[in-house]
């Protein structure tokens, strides 16, 4: 039988795991030409023009660009949708 | 390619007109482009890891997210490569040829022709230095390969207009 400390510990860990946001980022890709990328940005994430455009900039600039932060299911899914248009994308635990 | 269009022919059908030879002869050759997806260099690109440096979650996607995005993938090719036979047939026809297929492919399209791009990127190597060039040497198939990438990205790019009026073509 576990001790109710560990078993305490346990449930704050899922609790943290639970909350702490993810963040998908877009990364740089020479191939994936510029109004390709916005596209699926707007498509993927329901983006107006100008903030998919700003956030191609950015992947094409610095070499990536975090385009969406929040619970890991729903960023499991940007990054399937992302996927399936072929940009190149990933999801990281958010540090701050 | 100025004549190059895709453009709806009607509420239900889209119309790629003006296909110079050169890009009708790289039509043709997609389906064959396509099956090399599961080459192990394009396998990687086109079924990326969804994290830098978790294991766990990376082997789990491999198992349950990369076949159902690949499946995703063949059946746009399939799509695409049924909706060539025309042009396929029509190699004697006339010049510039045209495609027609329905409005519910688009998507398909914009997904072989961008699957062909990385392919080819990846099998002979293309990188960001490479797509900059503006000479091409005709007996170099990787300067052959990198010539297709930017006249499929052309036509990929004139997708992109019909869908969002966008004016952008150069590569991320």
């Amino acid at each position: 039988m576990a001790q109710p400390g560990v078993i305490l510990i346990e449930k704050i860990k899922a609790k943290e795991e639970r909350t702490t946001p993810w963040n998908v980022v877009v990364h740089n890709d020479p191939i994936n030409l510029m109004s390709y990328v916005t596209m699926v940005l707007m498509r993927v994430f329901g983006y107006p023009r100008p903030k998919a455009e700003t956030m191609m900039l950015e992947v094409h600039n610095k070499g990536r660009s975090l385009v969406w932060s929040g619970g890991r299911e729903q960023a499991e899914h940007y990054v399937h949708q992302l996927h399936g248009h072929q940009l190149m994308a990933t999801m990281e635990k958010s540090e701050a | 390619m100025t004549n190059l269009r895709v453009q709806p022919l009607d509420e239900k059908r889209i119309r790629i007109s003006g296909i110079p030879p050169v890009l009708a002869t790289m039509l043709r050759e997609l389906p064959e482009i396509l099956e090399l997806r599961d080459a192990p260099e394009a396998h990687q690109r086109l079924f990326p890891n969804p994290t830098v440096k978790d294991e766990n979650i990376n082997k789990e996607w491999a198992q349950m997210t990369t076949p159902e995005l690949r499946h995703l993938f063949v059946s746009a090719g399939e799509t695409v490569t049924r909706d060539l036979i025309a042009l396929a047939s029509d190699k004697k026809g006339r010049d510039p040829q045209q495609v027609i297929f329905p409005i519910e492919h688009v998507n398909a399209w914009m997904s072989a022709i961008n699957q062909a791009r990385l392919i080819l990127a990846e099998v002979h190597k293309i990188d960001e230095q490479e797509m900059n060039r503006t000479d091409f040497n005709p007996v170099s198939s990787r300067d052959m390969a990198a010539l297709r990438i930017h006249l499929l990205g052309y036509l990929l790019h004139l997708f992109v207009e019909l869908e969002t009026g966008g004016e952008r073509e150069d590569a991320v």
